[in-house]
């Protein structure tokens, strides 16, 4: 027993010949938003069917809320919610029929709190789930993990198919959650999603855990693709010396290069020309794994 | 009806089963209707002129009188097949269909055993099966005046049903039990039909060759109406032998599916 929601040792999932998993170590803290954050093929879905006993370990060990899965059963799953990356059902029943059906299997959930939900994003309860839009069946499937206000939510991808209004209201969900006592384990291959919701990060890359971080720190070690395109032409020499600056290459009036961390100095000596526009790519998964490994962490190579 | 993996089977299967009732009732009551044009002497005679092989394998031999024909054409026959492939397609779906459709996850992450999902989903298979076996013997009973049944007891035609009612569970329970165990659709289609082909070969063909006649012990449609219910009632060995074998198959496939993995 211990105090962690989500506790998982050296996790190893082999299917066949294919290692999934290969020693998984993963804690998280009670009450806290936890981004579980890898590129496709990761890991990221074996360790969430782990930690739902849909499939079984070979070996290593996980505990959910305390208990071991493989044995705890029903009783707690009753406290957990879990939303697919890709929600689907039997599209022949309506959403209503649906989670009606769902609301019974968990004893109970209150009408208005089924209703509250469907309300705030604009689910259309009557329809036949076949008639949805994908954006609309990931509501229903929102509404079905929230609704019983599980001590524990494990979301696997879970704003991929919501458009941009949604992804707003869902993170105001996770954070309604978070503030009623809820923990949010949140797997992700989007850098953007993950910094919006989580307060942690951990990083997943071919089934082991690679680093840990704040998303503040994450943020602030990642570096981003900045291009300044000025009214003049400008040389790179000035911006070539600037602190976390590094290839600088400039094109006419076109000013491309890579930041790490603070922005303030490359605006300053930025703002010493006319700016017409000034781009900020976020940083991609690879380019930070890149980074991870820059700095020598672990013996695979990134490309 | 939503409130459980067994009403939710059935309220899903609502169609289906209403559907099946209706063609499984039609077929066999039309056919049971033709009985008055083979109970004449002309046709009597013709049939009597068939090598006595050909009627064997067919399992004709008793078509003389209106419970023979019933066991060899109706029950022995067009509903056994109907039902087989009701059986055979329900059991498939149940949780290997689901599974690889996607949909199974969902209902295992909610608060209910594995065991008790598909326990639940095999015993609203069942309830489904009698429905459709109840609607048959209601078809039956309604044109047995004017398709000169009456001689049949209807103790008897009731015996008759719940032979059909095992039949169905054990095609059920096979199907069920391969997809459960492996989730794979295709195996629990293939095993559950090749289980029907033999079990109607080792009835009628298998056995007319020497030193294979003991395969036709080993054929569900020798357990469904080799001993005639129509005409000698409950037969309770062939009953107990088909309850007992879907018990063990559906056992062994919750069994397994409490075991491995769910695939993705």
């Amino acid at each position: 027993m211990s105090d962690a929601a989500l506790r998982v040792e050296g996790l190893v999932k082999h299917y066949g010949h294919t290692v999934a998993l290969d020693g998984l170590d993963l804690q998280v803290e009670r009450g806290e938003v936890y981004g579980f954050l890898g590129p496709n093929g990761a890991g990221k879905t074996t360790t969430i069917r782990l930690l739902l006993d849909l499939i079984r370990p070979t070996e290593g060990r996980a505990e959910v809320l305390g208990l071991d899965p493989r044995t705890a059963g029903p009783d707690l799953r009753r406290r957990i919610g879990y939303l697919a990356d890709d929600f689907v059902v039997d599209g022949r029943q309506t959403a209503g029929e649906l989670l009606t059906y769902l609301a019974n299997v968990r004893g109970g959930v209150p009408a208005s709190r089924v209703d509250g939900l469907s309300e705030r994003l604009g689910l259309d309860r009557t329809k036949r789930i076949r008639s949805l839009s994908r954006g609309n069946r990931q509501k229903v499937g929102v509404v079905q993990a929230f609704m019983h206000e599980p001590e524990l939510l494990i979301l696997d991808e879970p704003t991929s198919g919501l458009d941009p209004f949604l992804q707003q209201e869902f993170a105001l969900l996770v954070r309604e959650a978070v503030s009623g006592g809820a923990t949010v384990f949140m797997s992700s291959h989007v850098m953007g999603e993950v910094q919006r919701i989580a307060d942690r990060v951990g990083i997943v890359r071919r089934g082991r855990l690679l680093a840990v971080d704040d998303v503040e720190e994450l943020r602030h070690r990642s570096r981003r693709r900045i291009e300044l395109v000025f009214a003049d032409e400008v040389g790179e020499d000035a911006f070539g010396s600037i602190p976390g600056v590094s290839e600088v290459t400039v094109e006419g009036r076109t000013l491309r290069c890579l930041l790490d961390g603070e922005a303030d100095q490359l605006i300053k000596e930025a703002s010493r020309h006319r700016v017409i526009t000034m781009t900020a790519e976020e940083p991609d998964l690879e380019e930070i794994f890149f980074h991870l490994f820059d700095g020598g962490v672990g013996d695979d190579d990134a490309s | 009806m939503l409130r459980n993996p067994f009403t939710k089977w059935l309220w899903d299967a609502r169609r289906s089963i209403l559907g099946w009732s209706v063609a499984v009732a039609a077929v066999g009551s039309m056919y049971g209707s033709f009985w008055p044009t083979f109970d004449d002497p002309e046709m009597q005679e013709l049939i009597a002129n068939y090598p006595s092989e050909i009627m064997e394998a067919l399992n004709y031999t008793e078509i003389a009188s209106a419970a023979g024909y019933l066991n060899a054409t109706v029950y022995g026959l067009v509903v056994a097949m109907l039902m087989i492939v009701y059986a055979v397609s329900s059991g498939t779906r149940m949780i290997a269909g689901d599974e690889e459709a996607g949909t199974l996850d969902l209902i295992l992450v909610h608060p209910v055993g594995r065991i008790r999902v598909a326990l639940e989903r095999y015993l609203a298979f069942v309830v489904s099966v009698a429905v459709i076996s109840l609607v048959l013997l209601i078809a039956i009973l309604a044109i047995s005046v004017p398709a000169k049944l009456t001689s049949i007891p209807i103790e008897n035609l009731m015996a008759m049903h719940l032979h059909l009612l095992l039949f169905g569970c054990l095609f059920g329970a096979v199907t069920f039990a391969v997809g459960t165990a492996s989730g794979s659709r295709v195996l629990a289609l293939s095993i559950g039909a090749g289980v029907a082909v033999f079990g109607f070969a080792a009835n009628g063909v298998l056995r007319q060759i020497e030193g294979l006649e003991w395969t036709k012990n080993l054929s569900p449609f020798d357990w469904l109406n080799g001993s005639a219910p129509l005409t000698n009632g409950v037969h309770v060995a062939d009953l107990a032998t088909m309850a007992l074998l879907s018990t063990i198959l559906v056992g062994f496939g919750l069994w397994a599916f409490d075991r491995r993995d769910i695939d993705v």
